[in-house]
């Protein structure tokens, strides 16, 4: 309970939390916002446009009013709300994927080289020092521009994000295996007879968990990141599914002319990075494994 | 008789644009003076790099911006706002050249003093010879015209390959040349202006090195070039404005740098720190950002030049797939276009406007407006339901073809808009991006040729035929690739009518006949055309007679002064 206590008593991650729990509601209810302001994401309103004027939005700051909370999108005259909130799905639901299938890859490998005989480890060591070696963007923009368009675009990103982003849980995974392998009560259990697998689960798995959970909370933001930065390099999702990357990418050519475009995907993107991050340092702080061993 | 690929234009260097010289440039151009506007070094601002600079390799409309700099050709396009310029003129030749045997043979007489940077003389036979390169499989890259149009060309390899030579190009004397056509051809004058009409001296030929620097007839030469990223030029000794007097040749320098964003380009020539003041660019079409502080009397609308090259953006249809073979499938997708979205899509209002007709709006190409499908500029999407029902055809899905960047207009923001308006009319869209750079290999191939796919054809002159020929004549369709008819329709009376236009050198009866041509195939619905072009450009502050050609849109390097 004592993390618990802690994480009670820590403002930031208090925030944090915050913060990043509304917007995983955000993504979760997408429709539901979307529907209460009337509105949908694919939707065109050119009577909103200043068409003579490159087609930004007429009105005060992007065209925001009752109508269209956020403003609507410069040249199409779609709904800014209803494209943030689902553009959250995209954002959110690719980056708990990658993190999810980087943390089952990592343990998975990690574990298996920890406890596994030398060779085992040295192989897979090797092939974790690959991974972490390889060029990840430019591999990610490649297999995803060879890949046919009709494959869902949001599962393949996240796949493509784990596939080149597990080295790291592999390596911390693995350390923390070693470590724990020589505690005496892994060693008890040794010598009592349990096997292996057995050992895995029940006894080096526990003693995963608060490294692996701190490891994957800060893995989270860096997935946004990739994500949004493959969509804004426009391999990501295809229109006229929206994510924030994506917008950020047209907006580029927006943020005098209509800085309402930037703003509002960029700060939501900066505010949801930020929320996750400290999310992460607050549980990083709170399960710290050398202040724990000092406490038990 | 392709398109003038923009991919082609920025890889080569020739910029797209044509011109109604309304707008044009106004109050810094009040006090130009040609007899007084020599002085200054003139910079040049491009996204697209210089790749070639043989004249055999330039595809340009007109001779290009930058390559008529350089090179004199027969004929040139009229460098004059308005339709006035989207005339050819005489260039090297004395006149726009004496058709004989039903416009089957063209006989040009070349200028007096007309000479090489050398100061070597201009004969018909460097004319000739240049020519002949432009055949050669080493050189590719030109317009395919003469190829087709010559007599008993179509096989020629070249002058290296074949030193005789093309017969039916013949130079009696050193200041005549006749060329000998397999079917007459009224629009020669036009392709006259091209590049491949540039003298080449035969001794100082170096094949595939000649481009590192090709002997110059125009006002300025290569001082220095490097493929892609610049090219310096400075002025000819040997050129004379006394025989040459549509191009004034102001600046005594102009430097072209390449490789440059669009934005930068224009934020650039918006501020106008030190050199940029005396800067144009020739492909980088002002942006969002501009757009917002133009049109309110602000400074930079001193400093905007906008014309209109011949161009449409449209849908086109393989009528040999279905759904695309039952015209009322057609019909219901040209119903439920919305062309105000495309138009946004495409930038606004201010560079593009919607089109119902294949033939973009300039009179030159013999433009007859039609609408055989009015839906307003928003689309209507119960005509197209309609439409839909009466073909017996529900719950409708189809591909759309599109290229994966919007740098051409082709890209997913055109292709999203076209979705949206299809779904109103209960027609799912699937979009299928294509890599740009093979796009037009794969759409431009029958057998790997998509049922729908989003397209761009600009006027290699201004002229209908090389509008409507490419797209519509039925002998025009290639299987083996580099097909442009991509409905696949050849209807023999129309081919007919293509070739009796062709034979006509009036042309302003050419253009009536083109017209009635265009807005008798548009009932068909073999195209759903989207929008037209308009080229807006803005030049620095220093820079004065910036007015844009009416062949071209934009504004003439030869024409501008930055004294």
């Amino acid at each position: 309970m004592t993390v618990l206590r802690r994480l009670r008593g820590d403002r930031g991650f208090l925030a944090g939390a915050v913060v990043a729990l509304l917007m995983v509601l955000v993504a979760v209810a997408a429709p539901l916002l979307a529907a209460a302001a009337g509105q949908d994401y694919t939707t065109y309103h050119d009577n909103l446009l200043d068409s003579a004027r490159g087609g930004v939005p007429l009105g005060r700051f992007g065209g925001l009013g009752a109508e269209h909370w956020l403003g609507v999108e410069p040249a199409t005259g779609r709904d800014l709300f209803a494209r943030v909130v689902y553009g959250a799905r995209v954002s959110l639901g690719v980056a708990v994927g990658a993190t999810l299938l980087q943390v089952l890859f990592g343990v998975l490998v990690g574990t298996a080289a920890g406890l596994g005989g030398r060779w085992a480890d040295a192989a897979l060591t090797r092939v974790v020092d690959l991974v972490l070696a390889v060029p990840s963007l430019v591999l990610a923009i490649s297999l995803l521009a060879i890949v046919p368009t009709d494959w869902p675009r949001p599962l393949l990103l996240a796949a493509v994000i784990a596939i080149l982003g597990w080295g790291g849980t592999a390596r911390i995974t693995r350390g923390e295996t070693l470590s724990l392998r020589t505690r005496d009560y892994v060693a008890a259990a040794r010598l009592s007879g349990a096997g292996r697998f057995r050992i895995a689960r029940r006894e080096i798995a526990p003693g995963l968990a608060a490294p692996v959970l701190t490891y994957a909370a800060l893995l989270l933001p860096t997935n946004m990141i990739s994500e949004a930065g493959l969509s804004f390099l426009g391999v990501g999702v295809r229109p006229p599914t929206p994510s924030w990357g994506q917008m950020l990418s047209t907006a580029t050519t927006w943020f005098r002319a209509d800085p309402m475009y930037v703003l509002v995907p960029g700060g939501l993107l900066f505010l949801t990075l930020l929320a996750f991050v400290l999310v992460a340092n607050g549980l990083r702080r709170a399960l710290d494994p050398r202040q724990s061993e000092v406490l038990r | 008789m392709r398109r003038i690929a923009p991919v082609v234009m920025a890889g080569t260097l020739l910029l797209a644009a044509g011109c109604d010289g309304s707008g044009g440039a106004t109050s810094s151009s009040a006090a130009f003076d040609p007899a007084t506007c020599q002085g200054g070094t003139l910079a040049v601002l491009n996204q697209g790099g210089i790749s070639h600079l043989d004249p055999a390799r330039l595809y340009t409309s007109g001779g290009g911006n930058i390559p008529s700099l350089l090179f004199r050709t027969l004929t040139t396009r009229n460098r004059q706002p308005g339709e006035a310029g989207a005339k050819p003129a005489p260039d090297l030749a004395t006149d726009l050249g004496t058709p004989s045997d039903g416009a089957r043979t063209w006989t040009y007489k070349l200028r007096d003093g007309i000479f090489f940077e050398d100061g070597t003389p201009i004969t018909s036979a460097d004319i000739k010879y240049g020519i002949e390169r432009s055949f050669a499989p080493e050189l590719p890259g030109g317009a395919p015209y003469l190829r087709d149009w010559l007599q008993d060309a179509a096989d020629y390899q070249g002058p290296y390959k074949q030193p005789e030579g093309i017969k039916a190009i013949e130079t009696p004397d050193d200041k005549t040349i006749v060329f000998k056509l397999r079917k007459p051809e009224g629009d020669f004058p036009y392709l006259a202006t091209a590049t491949q009409f540039a003298p080449v001296p035969k001794a100082k030929d170096k094949g595939v090195g000649y481009e590192a620097h090709p002997i110059s007839s125009g006002p300025y030469m290569v001082e220095s070039y490097q493929p892609k990223k610049s090219l310096a030029l400075v002025r000819n000794p040997h050129w004379s404005g006394k025989i040459d007097s549509l191009r004034y040749a102001c600046p005594d320098r102009i430097e072209v740098t390449s490789g440059l964003d669009a934005a930068v380009i224009n934020q650039r020539l918006v501020s106008g720190a030190g050199p940029d003041a005396d800067a144009v660019t020739t492909d980088a079409v002002v942006g969002p950002e501009q757009l917002a502080q133009l049109g309110n009397g602000g400074p930079l609308d001193k400093q905007v030049a906008r014309g209109e090259f011949p161009a449409t953006y449209y849908l086109a249809f393989n009528t040999k797939k279905a759904p695309f073979d039952n015209e009322k499938v057609r019909e219901a997708i040209s119903y439920a276009v919305n062309r105000t979205s495309v138009v946004n899509a495409l930038g606004g209002s201010t560079v593009a406007g919607p089109s119902t007709t294949f033939l973009p709006p300039q009179k030159t190409l013999g433009h007859q407006p039609y609408d055989y499908f009015p839906a307003g500029d928003n689309g209507d999407p119960a005509k197209a339901k309609q439409a839909l029902a009466d073909a017996g055809v529900t719950n409708l899905t189809i591909e759309l073809a599109h290229e994966n960047d919007d740098s051409q207009g082709l890209g997913p923001k055109v292709a999203a808009a076209v979705q949206e308006a299809l779904k109103q009319a209960g027609i799912t869209v699937k979009l299928t991006a294509i890599d740009a750079a093979t796009y037009r290999d794969v759409t431009g191939k029958p057998a790997t040729q998509p049922g729908l796919s989003l397209q761009y054809w600009g006027a290699d002159w201004p002229s209908g035929g090389p509008f409507l020929i490419p797209i519509f004549d039925g002998r025009q369709i290639i299987k083996a690739g580099g097909n442009f008819n991509l409905a696949q329709y050849d209807d023999p009376a129309v081919n007919a009518e293509i070739d009796a236009i062709n034979a006509l050198t009036d042309q302003s009866q050419a253009q009536a006949r083109w017209g009635a041509l265009d807005a008798k195939i548009g009932k068909l619905a073999l195209t759903v055309p989207l929008a037209y072009e308009k080229d807006v450009y803005l030049f620095g502050k220093n820079v004065k007679n910036a007015v844009p050609d009416g062949w071209r849109g934009t504004y003439d390097l030869a024409r501008i002064s930055v004294k």
